[in-house]
């Protein structure tokens, strides 16, 4: 018997998934509780967290490996994926049915948040010595103005929302969860982990406020 | 009285022809108890007169067995998908809203044409293979009565296409086979015999407008009159095609 082998679309699917989690899941968990250390002041911030990180062994390799390209391919491919929603929010008014929608909207609004915050520090960082050697005070300068604010607060609660709720559907992906109880009780547990992780993520920026 | 108890009136959206315009018509026929919306159509077939007074051509639908087992009534009732006949003319509020079921091609007013149910299912070769060159089993396979009555369930599709047109993902614009056929795989892969079959039926789903093309919104689950339990088929089968994938990447 010949098995044809698995259409490339499953895989490049399940890739998309799994890159969710790993590493840009785990990225963004870290990234969260990294930047929460911004309440012990810019000393410990400047001195300690940034500077660890800059010193990191293959640091570049690991950026564009590690967190940009799969960045930009769950980004690219979800887009795709976007494209095929045909969704009737009024019609169904399910908590998955809205789950579903503000999956792929959130998305969206996070691609266009990380464009703009990985460009105001990241990039900007790479010609302006100030941003790199102070990045407690420019973003304290950043989140001082309100609309900043927002915007960060926004794209933190959207990225949280994102990572939590493509966790418990990727249980039923993968075949994690089964049976409607087993799919329930994941989806609890992962909105626990996102109030959680929104937290330590609200208490950073917090933190950066002077 | 109350105004409902004295006439049932219907809202009904026609069309003439495939790909010609939709419009609107509304029936009035006395209340009688008991009606459900097939039956109540076929009163207002015998007088096809509009509320106007202009007498039109006979609503077209689709029916057969009367008694949500064949799946070929399903219209969009109040908005929502669901098989005609077992809709409750006592349980529905008026003027009911009758349109054909979302996603499939018209045919004329109510009567679509659901082919697609029937592809969907012959891609994923959901049927088991019992004629061969040889015995493929001797006597009756034994399942456990749990596993009997975790299958039974999905045993129940009637091919009615309410999950599919209720499904985010399905439609004209995609080429997602739907929860009905995936639910299918789950059943046949279950199936002592079916068990033989079972990669081809993953490689199947693991194709173009397979189960990578549903995006959890669970709709499907919530409209099915039979109350089959597609998103535990849809999960089962995630775990099957995970199991498949490394299998055919890794060998085994
Ligand atoms: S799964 Fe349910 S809704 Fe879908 S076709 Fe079968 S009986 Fe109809
Ligand atoms: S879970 Fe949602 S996307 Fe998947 S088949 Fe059901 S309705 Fe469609
Ligand atoms: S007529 Fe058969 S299901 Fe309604």
């Amino acid at each position: 018997m010949s098995h044809p082998a698995a259409d490339s679309r499953f895989l490049l699917r399940r890739l998309h998934s799994l890159l969710g989690l790993l590493p840009i899941g785990i990225f963004l968990t870290f990234h969260l509780w990294e930047n929460s250390q911004s309440r012990f002041g810019a000393g410990h911030y400047n001195g300690e967290v940034v500077a660890f990180l800059r010193g990191m062994n293959y640091l570049p390799v690991l950026e564009i490996v590690v967190i940009a390209l799969p960045l930009l391919f769950h980004a690219g491919y979800g887009l795709v994926v976007a494209t095929q929603m045909r969704a009737e929010l009024t019609r169904y008014r399910f908590a998955r049915n809205w789950l579903y929608w503000l999956q792929r909207v959130s998305g969206i609004g996070i691609l266009i948040f990380l464009l703009l915050h990985v460009g105001m520090t990241r990039i900007e960082g790479l010609w302006r010595v100030s941003v790199r050697e102070d990045l407690f005070g420019h973003m304290q300068h950043l989140l001082s103005q309100s609309w900043m604010f927002g915007l960060y607060l926004t794209g933190l609660l959207l990225s949280v929302f994102h990572l939590a709720n493509g966790l418990s559907t990727m249980g039923i992906v993968w075949g994690l969860t089964t049976s409607a109880r087993a799919q329930r009780r994941f989806g609890f547990v992962c909105a626990g982990f996102g109030l959680l992780l929104a937290t330590i993520g609200v208490h950073g920026l917090i933190g950066f406020l002077p | 009285m109350p105004a409902n108890r004295m006439s049932i009136r219907f809202k009904i959206r026609r069309q003439d022809a495939p790909g010609s315009p939709s419009y609107w018509q509304e029936f009035a026929i006395p209340y009688a108890p008991d009606h459900n919306v097939i039956s109540a159509l076929m009163v207002v077939q015998n007088n096809p007169v509009t509320t106007d007074g202009q007498r039109v051509a006979p609503v077209v639908w689709d029916r057969n067995c009367m008694e949500e087992v064949c799946g070929s009534c399903a219209m969009l009732i109040n908005g929502v998908p669901r098989p005609s006949c077992s809709a409750l003319i006592d349980s529905l509020t008026q003027p009911i809203v009758l349109e054909p079921l979302p996603k499939f091609p018209v045919v004329r007013d109510l009567l679509v044409d659901r082919s697609r149910i029937d592809e969907g299912l012959r891609r994923v070769r959901a049927w088991i293979e019992i004629d061969g060159a040889w015995d493929t089993h001797e006597g009756a396979p034994r399942i456990s009565p749990i596993e009997w009555s975790a299958n039974y369930l999905y045993s129940r599709c009637m091919s009615c296409g309410c999950c599919l047109s209720a499904c985010p993902q399905f439609g004209p614009h995609s080429a997602f086979i739907g929860p009905a056929a995936l639910a299918q795989v789950r059943l046949m892969n279950a199936h002592p015999t079916g068990r033989y079959d079972q990669a081809e039926r993953l490689h199947a789903i693991m194709g173009d407008g397979g189960i990578s093309d549903c995006g959890n919104a669970q709709n499907c689950v919530r409209v099915c009159p039979k109350a089959i339990p597609l998103t535990t088929a849809i999960g089962e089968l995630g775990r099957q095609t995970t199991v498949q994938a490394v299998k055919d990447l890794f060998g085994g």
